[in-house]
């Protein structure tokens, strides 16, 4: 059994877009903030009150609000940012589809949608609109009224589908 | 917002959890943390130590017998959205958004036992059984006992819920019907609805009510109207009706008595309908 005490500090360990980090943090710390100090700052701080996931991320393969998880509780985890999907310089699909279909204005809300909908892409690859709205219904815009993220979505889907037939 | 000093514990079993939460008077249980840390970062609690309990896998799972479903308390609303639970799966499918799915428990939720929470209609309705473990030894007791007031289970300081154990309804029809004001929020009101019909003909009903009461609560009467009765737009109007008299819901941001007492009618009839589709 490991206590910690409201004073100490201890050393945590985090792979961020496959890469290790070792870092010093209190029991209380966000895990957004210790993203953020890290250097990832694609992962927004929106609302605070796990309402709006602008903070949302990838987290031993589920999407969470990063803004309601202790980095304690990402010890040892492997986590996935917006800095993590463009490989070489090469954009994401999902990435790729958010930008032909103009699913956004001020970007703000940008790499938390883009991160849910990454997760919701990997549990069903070929979601109905309906289910994309639900599927990204933890993430609030306020610019774009939701319709071109859609459509970006359902684009996403198609891109990532013709990638795995191909040969 | 950031949460308060906090002390954090990594307990290797679940005797050393307990243990520790007997021993610490301030100590509380994080599990999926989506009721405790937004709770923290608001400084609505400020516990001495959060015992991190998310490791201990033996707390894990959903297993189905012949007769009943047994759930670890760690098993999260998602999972337990996939494992195709009559009634228990949609009313999990409806509470927060995805990413609070990913991470909030079912152990978490009853433990934590908001008024306008969306399990304990379904809970309530399914007549599921709470098993809660202490140093001392374990119990098992149906949930309504457990829900003994809002925010206010029967679990003791060195308490754990252990498992969460529902009866088998595989040959029911069933629906939850959830209002909420905006996606993610809290019932304003939820109505759980179990029916097992034979032909046009009810032979049981089971309705569960949950944010128009302090707890959730099963309209009785009712399900009795609806037992032994046909079909009809004619009865499912007297039950709604009926169903609202179980409702006592208190004025705040998400709408007034009136409201809320007319929202219960609507979804009363709505769940009953749903259910009937199946």
């Amino acid at each position: 059994m490991k206590v910690i005490e409201s004073n100490q500090k201890t050393k945590i360990h985090l792979k961020i877009n496959g890469n290790d980090y070792e870092t010093e943090v209190e029991p209380r710390r966000l895990l957004v903030h210790v993203l953020r100090e890290l250097g990832f700052t694609g992962v927004h701080i929106g609302c605070d009150t796990s309402n709006c996931g602008a903070c949302t991320v990838i987290l031993n393969g589920k999407s969470v609000k990063s803004c309601t998880v202790l980095a304690m509780e990402a010890d040892g985890g492997e986590i996935l940012t917006i800095e993590g999907l463009a490989k070489n310089g090469k954009l994401h699909p999902i990435q790729e589809a958010f930008w032909e279909k103009h699913a956004l204005q001020c970007g703000y809300c940008t790499p938390g949608m883009i991160m849910q909908s990454y997760w919701l892409l990997s549990q069903n690859p070929s979601p109905t609109e309906e289910e994309i709205r639900e599927g990204i219904s933890g993430n609030l815009c306020r610019c774009t009224g939701y319709q071109n993220i859609v459509e970006a979505v359902k684009l996403a889907s198609q891109k990532m589908r013709i990638t795995t037939f191909q040969p | 917002m950031y949460p308060p000093k906090i002390g954090y514990v990594i307990p290797d079993n679940l005797e050393e959890t307990i243990e520790f939460l007997e021993k610490h008077d301030g100590a509380k249980v994080l599990a999926g943390g989506h009721s405790l840390i937004p709770m923290l970062k608001l400084r609505i609690v400020k516990p001495s130590y959060l015992v991190e309990i998310r490791r201990l896998n033996s707390l894990h799972y959903i297993t189905k017998t012949g007769s009943e479903i047994r759930i670890g308390p760690l098993s999260t609303h998602y999972e337990i959205f996939k494992a195709n639970i009559p009634l228990l799966s949609e009313a999990a499918s409806k509470i927060g958004d995805p990413q609070v799915r990913n991470m909030g428990t079912i152990g978490g939720s009853i433990s934590q036992l908001d008024p306008s929470a969306d399990y304990p209609a379904a809970l309530i309705a399914l007549d599921a059984k709470i098993k809660i473990k202490n140093t001392k030894g374990e119990r098992v007791e149906p949930f309504k006992d457990f829900a003994k007031d809002m925010f206010t289970p029967d679990l003791n300081q060195g308490e754990v819920v252990t498992e969460v154990i529902i009866p088998n309804f595989s040959d029911y029809k069933y629906s939850y019907q959830k209002l909420e004001r905006k996606a993610g929020d809290f019932a304003i009101v939820g109505v759980a609805v179990l029916l097992k019909t034979e032909g046009e003909t009810i032979k049981d009903a089971r309705i569960g009510l949950t944010g128009v009461n302090n707890v959730a609560v099963r309209a009785t009467e009712a399900e009795n109207m609806l037992k032994d009765s046909k079909v009809s737009n004619e009865m499912i109007e007297k039950v709604a009706n009926e169903v609202v008299k179980y409702a006592n819901p208190v004025e705040d941001i998400r709408g007034s008595v009136e409201y809320k007492k007319k929202a219960t009618k609507v979804m009363t009839r709505r769940a009953i309908l749903e259910a009937l589709k199946r």
